[in-house]
Parts: C-alpha cells; sequence; structure tokens
C-alpha cells in the first residue's frame, strides 16, 4: 500500500522547548488514521509541520513523497485541513469564509458540483451561513471550518481535534462525513485526545506523548492498553460477592458502590457476575486517554515532563495572544 | 460601595503602566515645549515678529491656536496646548473603550455582571478612574509648566483646562462604546470626535480677527463649539478664567446622562447600531489572498482617505486665504520667502505642500494598519487557514503590500483631489491643482517607506509589529514635522523620511530624496517578501 503521511524521527524546538522529540508517524493511502495524544503532547505542532507552516528542526517529515516545507503549495491542492481551535473572520459571515476557503483550495471549479456540496453540509451540520465570525459560538465556528473542508474533494483530509465544541448529534454528523470521504478513498489524519471517538473511525492508531510516539498499530492490537472502568450499586455489598467476579482490578468499595476495572477484551466475561449480582445504575466507561497513560507511562512521566504537559498549550497561548491584539 | 473600590482597584491595576507612559509623555511634552520655545524665541522682540507672522497665517493659527500676548508663559501656551488637549483626548476615549466595548466585546463584562456589581457599577468605576486620572494628568501638566518657570496661577488653569477637555473625551468614548458593537469601531468613532474636536476650533482660530497690536485674537464661532476650542478660551498666563470648562462639564454631563439612559435600556453586549448579518455567499471579489486582504482593510482605508479629504479641503480653501493675508502685509511674505530654498516659489505652494506632510502621515498611518492587520490575522489563526491552501507564505505578504500600495495612494489622491477642487471652488486659480496633486506625489515615498519597512519587522519580528509600527510613525512625525518647531538638532530631524520628502515649489525642485526613498522601499520589499519564504508562523 502507498504511504501518504511518513515522519520519522521528527524533531521540533521553541527555543528550549522541545515540542516534537522524535515521533514517527506513517500513514498509508485510503486510511483513517487517529493520532492520540493528551494535550500538549505535539499534535498541533505535528500537523503544523506536515502542513510546511512549521518548518522541523531535525528529522524528515514527507507528504507524496515531498517536503511539506518547501513544497507546501503543490501539496496543499491536495489537503484539506481543520485547526483544532478555529478563528474566524469577525466581520465576513460563515457563508463568505467557507466560499473564500474553498476559492483558496481550487475546490470551486465545478461551479454546480460545489454549490450542491456547500448546501448538503450546511443543511446536515445545521448551520446558518448568514451570521458573521464574531457572532459564532465556538462550536458554529467549528462546524464553518468543517463545512469548508469537506465542500471541496481532497486527497489527504487533516482534521487536529475536529469535534472540540460539537454536541454528540452534530459529531454523529462528523462521523457519517468521515465514512463519505473515507468511502471516496480520501485519507484522513483525526487528531484527538478522545479515545472513544477514534475508536469508532480509525482504522489505525498512533499514540503520542511528550513529543515521542509510544505505540502504532491497529486498534485491536492496542487493545491491550485499555482497561474499562465498571461501578455499580447494590445494597450489602461485600468484598467476598466481588471476589466471584472474574479478573478485577483496583476495586473500591465506597458507600455501596463498587468501583474496578478490566482489561477491555474480557469485558463479556464479566457480564453472567453482574447477572447473578442483581446489580443496579451500572456505569461501564472506557478509559479516557490520560488515565490510560497514567496506568501505562505514569511511572516514567519525570518532573521536567510533567511541568511541560501542565504548561499552557499552544492553543490557550494563542487565544490569549488574540485577546492581546483584539484591545489594540 | 466595597465593589466599586474593588473595580476601581482593578482598573488601576491593569492601566497602571499604560497611564503612567500617557500621562509622563504629555507631562514630558509640556516641559519640553517650554525649553524649546525658551531657547528659540526667548528674545521678546523676535517672539513678537513671529507671533505677528502667525495671526497673519491661517495654517500656523489651525495648527497651533491662538496667540494671546507675546510673553513667554503665552507663547508656550500658544504653540503646545492644542497638542496637549488632542493627546488628552485620545488618552481618554482609549481608556473608556477600553473598559467599556472591549470588555464586553471580549466577554468579561458579562462575567462582571453576572456579580453584585451588575451592569452600571462598572460604567461608574470606569467614570470615577476616568476622573482621577484626568485630575492627575491636569496637575502634572500644571507642575510641568511650573518646573518650566511658568507663572503658577496660569500653569494651574491650563492644567484645569487639559483635565476638562480629557474628561470630556471619557464620555464621548463611553458614547461611542453605547453606539458601537465593537471596540475597534468605538474607537475610531471616539478618535475622530477628537480629530474633529480639532479641525474645528482650527477652522474658528485661523478665520479668527487679530487685535490691533497684532499679539492677540478674538476667534471664530467655529472655535466656541469645540471642547479643545473652551480649553483655550481659559487664556491660560492671560485672562486665566475657568469659565468656558463649565461647557466641558456640561457637554461631559451630557454624554454620560446619554450613557446611562442608553445602557439601561439595552442587552449586554449590544448595541445602538446593531450588527447587521452578512451574505450568505461570498462576491466574486472574495476569491484569492488579495481579495480577503482588501475585504479586511477597505473599510479603513476609507476612514484614511475621508480624514486625507478633510485636510485636503481645508488646505485648499484656506491657501486663498494665506495668499490674501500676504499679499495685504509685504513683511510677511517676505519672511514667508526667505523660508523657501531659492526663493523662487510661491507662499501658496509652501503652504500646500507644508499641510500635504500631514496627508503624508495620514497615507503612512494607513500603510502601518495594513501590515498590523496582517500581523493580527497570524496572531488569531485565520492566517493559518489561508496558509495552509494554495497561497504561499510569499504571495500572501505580496497581497497585504498590494493593499498597503493602493491604500496610500488612494489616501494621497483623495487628498489631493480635494485640495485642488476646494481652491478651484473658493476662486482661486486652476493651477492649485496641479500644485496639489505635486504636493501629494512628493509624500508617496515616504509613506511606501513605511510600508516595506514595517513588512520586514513582520517577517523579521513579528511580535514588535505593533508596537514598532506606531512607535515609528509616531517618531517619524514628531521628528520630521515638528523636529523644527522644537528646536531639534538635525540630524534627528534627518532620521524622520518625512524630513526628506520632496517640496515642490516653484520650477526647480529637488526629487531626489523621494526617488532614494522609493529606491529603498522598494529593495526593503523584495527583502520581505524572500525573508517571509524562509519564515515559520509565529502566533506567539
Amino acid at each position: 500500500m502507498n504511504t501518504v503521511i511518513e515522519a520519522h524521527g521528527l524533531e521540533k524546538r521553541y527555543g528550549r522547548v522541545r515540542a516534537l522529540d522524535g515521533l514517527d508517524l506513517s500513514v498509508d493511502a485510503g486510511e483513517v488514521h487517529g493520532f492520540l495524544g493528551p494535550n500538549g503532547a505535539g499534535k498541533s505542532t505535528t500537523i503544523l509541520v506536515l502542513l510546511g507552516l512549521a518548518r522541523a528542526s531535525g528529522g524528515n517529515a514527507t507528504v507524496f513523497g515531498q517536503d511539506p516545507w518547501n513544497d507546501a503549495v503543490e501539496l496543499h491542492k491536495r489537503i484539506a485541513y481543520v485547526p483544532g481551535d478555529v478563528s474566524l473572520w469577525p466581520n465576513l459571515s460563515g457563508g463568505e469564509a467557507i466560499d473564500l476557503l474553498s476559492r483558496l483550495r481550487g475546490g470551486t471549479d465545478d461551479k454546480a458540483a460545489y454549490a450542491e456540496r456547500k448546501a448538503r453540509l450546511i443543511e446536515v451540520f445545521q448551520l446558518d451561513p448568514s451570521k458573521k465570525g464574531r457572532s459564532y459560538s465556538k462550536g458554529n465556528r467549528q462546524k464553518v471550518a468543517l463545512v469548508a473542508a469537506f465542500a471541496s474533494p481532497a486527497d489527504v483530509y487533516i482534521l487536529d481535534e475536529p469535534t472540540s465544541g460539537l454536541d454528540p448529534l452534530m459529531e454523529g454528523v462528523f462521523n457519517q462525513e468521515i465514512r463519505r470521504a473515507a468511502s471516496l478513498g480520501s485519507t484522513i489524519l483525526l487528531s484527538s485526545h478522545i479515545l472513544s471517538e477514534v475508536e469508532q473511525l480509525c482504522d489505525r492508531v498512533t499514540i503520542i506523548r511528550a513529543g515521542k510516539t509510544v505505540e502504532t498499530g491497529t486498534l485491536a492490537e492496542l487493545r491491550h492498553l485499555t482497561r474499562t472502568e465498571v461501578s455499580f450499586a447494590r445494597n450489602g455489598l461485600t468484598e467476598a460477592d466481588i471476589a466471584r467476579i472474574p479478573s478485577v482490578h483496583d476495586l473500591a468499595l465506597v458507600n455501596g458502590r463498587a468501583r474496578f476495572t478490566v482489561d477491555s477484551d474480557k469485558i463479556s466475561s464479566l457480564l453472567p457476575a453482574l447477572t447473578e449480582l442483581d446489580v443496579k445504575g451500572l456505569r461501564v466507561a472506557p478509559p479516557s486517554l490520560e488515565e490510560l497513560f497514567l496506568r501505562h507511562y505514569g511511572d516514567e512521566l519525570n518532573p521536567a515532563e510533567a511541568s511541560l504537559a501542565r504548561s499552557p498549550s499552544r492553543k490557550a497561548r494563542r487565544r490569549e495572544a488574540a485577546k492581546v491584539a483584539s484591545l489594540r | 460601595m466595597n465593589t466599586l473600590v474593588t473595580l476601581l482597584l482593578q482598573r488601576i491595576r491593569r492601566d497602571r503602566l499604560q497611564l503612567l507612559i500617557w500621562i509622563f509623555g504629555i507631562a514630558l511634552l509640556a516641559l519640553f515645549s517650554v525649553s524649546a520655545v525658551e531657547k528659540t524665541y526667548g528674545d521678546p522682540a523676535g517672539r513678537q515678529n513671529i507671533l505677528q507672522l502667525a495671526v497673519a497665517n491661517p495654517s500656523i493659527l489651525m495648527l497651533r491656536g491662538t496667540p494671546e500676548g507675546g510673553g513667554l508663559d503665552q507663547f508656550v501656551f500658544f504653540e503646545i496646548f492644542t497638542f496637549i488637549a488632542v493627546l488628552a483626548g485620545l488618552m481618554n476615549t482609549f481608556l473608556s473603550v477600553r473598559h467599556s466595548r472591549a470588555e464586553e466585546e471580549s466577554g468579561r463584562a458579562e462575567l462582571l455582571a453576572a456579580t453584585p456589581a451588575g451592569r452600571t457599577l462598572p460604567t461608574v468605576a470606569t467614570i470615577v478612574f476616568g476622573a482621577l486620572v484626568n485630575v492627575v494628568n491636569g496637575l502634572f501638566v500644571a507642575l510641568a509648566f511650573i518646573a518650566g518657570g511658568l507663572d503658577a496661577k496660569g500653569s494651574f488653569v491650563a492644567g484645569c483646562a487639559t483635565a476638562a477637555v480629557g474628561l470630556t473625551f471619557l464620555a464621548v468614548g463611553l458614547f461611542a462604546a453605547q453606539l458601537m458593537r465593537t471596540s475597534r469601531g468605538a474607537n475610531g468613532v471616539a478618535a475622530a470626535a477628537v480629530t474633529a474636536a480639532y479641525v474645528i476650533r482650527g477652522i474658528g482660530d485661523a478665520l479668527g480677527t487679530p487685535s490691533a497690536d497684532h499679539l492677540h485674537m478674538t476667534v471664530a464661532w467655529w472655535s466656541w463649539i469645540s471642547p479643545i476650542g473652551w480649553g483655550q478660551q481659559t487664556l491660560a498666563y492671560d485672562a486665566n478664567t475657568l469659565t468656558p470648562l463649565l461647557l466641558n462639564l456640561a457637554l461631559t454631563a451630557a454624554f454620560l446622562s446619554l450613557v446611562f439612559v442608553l445602557q439601561a435600556q439595552r442587552d449586554s453586549g449590544a448595541s445602538l447600531l446593531a450588527g447587521r448579518l452578512g451574505r450568505v455567499a461570498a462576491r466574486n471579489s472574495l476569491s484569492s489572498s488579495l481579495g480577503l486582504a482588501w475585504r479586511l482593510q477597505w473599510p479603513t482605508v476609507v476612514g484614511w482617505c475621508v480624514g486625507s479629504a478633510f485636510g485636503g479641503l481645508l488646505t485648499g480653501s484656506l491657501a486663498h486665504a494665506v495668499a490674501g493675508a500676504a499679499t495685504a502685509d509685504p513683511t510677511v511674505e517676505k519672511v514667508m520667502e526667505g523660508l523657501i530654498p531659492g526663493g523662487t516659489g510661491s507662499l501658496v505652494q509652501l503652504f500646500i505642500s507644508a499641510i500635504f506632510v500631514m496627508v503624508g502621515v495620514l497615507a503612512a498611518a494607513c500603510a502601518t494598519q495594513v501590515i498590523i492587520r496582517m500581523r493580527q490575522e497570524e496572531v488569531a489563526g485565520t492566517a493559518e487557514q489561508v496558509l495552509a491552501t494554495r497561497v504561499s507564505r510569499a504571495r500572501w505578504l505580496i497581497g497585504y503590500l498590494t493593499v498597503g500600495t493602493v491604500s496610500i495612494v488612494l489616501v494621497l489622491l483623495s487628498g489631493a483631489a480635494a485640495s485642488g477642487l476646494s481652491a478651484v471652488a473658493v476662486g482661486d486659480t486652476s493651477a492649485r491643482i496641479g500644485d496639489s496633486f505635486a504636493a501629494a506625489a512628493a509624500q508617496l515615498p515616504a509613506a511606501l517607506l513605511y510600508l516595506s519597512v514595517l513588512a520586514l519587522v513582520f517577517v523579521a519580528l513579528p511580535g514588535w509589529t505593533v508596537g514598532l509600527g506606531w512607535t515609528l510613525l509616531g517618531l517619524g512625525t514628531v521628528f520630521g514635522l515638528f523636529g523644527g518647531l522644537v528646536g531639534m538638532p538635525e540630524w534627528i530631524r534627518d532620521i524622520s523620511p518625512f524630513t526628506h520628502s520632496p517640496v515642490p515649489i516653484g520650477t526647480s525642485t529637488d526629487w531626489s530624496g523621494g526617488v532614494w526613498m522609493l529606491c529603498i522601499a522598494v529593495v526593503v520589499a523584495i527583502l520581505a517578501t524572500v525573508g517571509m519564504k524562509r519564515r515559520e508562523l509565529n502566533t506567539a
């Protein structure tokens, strides 16, 4: 299979901060690839390098075999991009912003087909295109960027946390559009910090932390990483009751409510015991990515890295900067 | 009451550095002007001569004010008060919009309004805070004049006048914040009001009637409808009357009551002039990064063009009066001709050229805003989306340079057209049209130099774009336009591009300064474009 995005030992330093520290990434043609990592792991930085908007300090990255920094314009003809924190022009309407971005991308050559795609997307995302950029909420700004991205066909979609700010209904619409694009043969790189979102959509995932790739593979291959949290209530619960349930880890009993974790691939073996106990208020929650990292890599987290992870993200700094700029 | 104190302290905490710079800057200007006047016009006879000249020259009256006596103290007040008043006005409009509309726009006002502070108390706090700031500012101006050795009573009156003018524009700024939906719009409206107040009193002063000794003037009614004009009419160091400042207080009260009435009526975040819905689809013109840059910038360009046309209108219509004054008083003509290199040009041409340096400053300011807009696009993240399409970084920059160049030309052309046409309209010869366009053309190189140098700053030191942009323009204006008047050494004046702009007078105009600046501008623009190809996106 052809490889569309390839990165080896990618490094990016901002002064003394190492945003990327030897990152590897490989995305094959036609696949939906999840790009996972906690906040501040370097997902957005990687994407900026892949778009040729930031220059790698070390290692190499190619998109369609070309260098993103030198061949940016050539590559951008084949790429649609949705930034993580969408900002719009305050005095341009959403419809104008969609048209502008589509035209700049060159996706409006067939006017009738473009108009049809745009109308359909505005309909499914329930977007009001006549509002000015400044009056959109975060979710609606996100919708404008998504409509603009899907309104012109692209060989690669690079989406940076595209569902942040969308309600569950719209997340469903988004999933449909991803499947539609994938069925047309497009390659999709989907960055996220929500494991469940990636599980629904992606063929393969790459997990990064502190600028390094820690895991990569199909979801089945990564299943060993996940452990699901189960909790339920029952009157007169004792430790002996719980002992009857197989493969329980990290058990806690608080106020008549039991909480424990199980390996995700062993959930089904749990069910007969739960039925037998006649549990109430059963809750089964897949772990968040952060919990996962704490479990698997927590011991490796040295103090310097820990403070880096807590430092404000690039996006937060950008929002601050935008606020400052608006005051002028 | 406790809440009010909290809000007040928060304002002081937030603005302390910014306002210290404003207040010290204004006080230093006052102090500096005293020493400059002492040095340049220390001799009473020379001072009287220059005042008699000023009284006959509407352009000086327009820029400075009206002389009220030949003493050193009165001369200082005549020379510097209107500038101090404009600065105090701008300090106040920026202050009031910063604490009102900008807060609402960012959503912070909502956060405060949801506390027991409510919707009204923050406004009250801003007014109290602004009043305190103006008292301090007035005090510093008075102290600066006293430190310079001027009469204490007159200095106190000048300080009061500064504070009163500032207070009026505090209210004007708050009113503009009620009208407009964005802080950008409110700042624009309020700053335009300050400019209008300066220009209107300028007309009144220029149309005034000189006294028999040519050391005093009775201003025309125009000066009595401007808040800055009322400040001048305290006649500090002369009659020393505070009565005209009652007009400032009355206008302040009127605007503040309007502010409270409007604020009580509207929702948080809404405005009197409502934001409108936009188009569902973009026009065809909005299909390139150049089209986008123009779309984002044209309203501002129109604003600068209107300002420039206004300046041109005054130039053209006053040029006739200047010629009249010169022919009526041969000594004036002689002195003015002595100032012109070669002595071959006409007084009217010199007047037009002098005023058009200011139109040049407007054009450079417009260009500065274009580059600043590019930086704002980069910081806001909208540039990232554009540059992720098939627009290259170099082409993106060239789009803004193009819009900047077109804006400069438009600002200069509207000034020239207004000047030429108004000159003909008041019965001057049609040669004034040519003079106006020549004077405008002479300003093109300096403005283009500002455009390309700031573009290079944007490429090399992105984080400095906004600060350095306005600083360079401010320094260039002060050194180039007022350097001579306050007696700065020649090498400092030579730093300013405006000093090197050609002065098209008579038959032998030296255009070499303009050609040089044009060449440098082109080279710098090419450097910026090449540099942009190698530069990353910088949002920090």
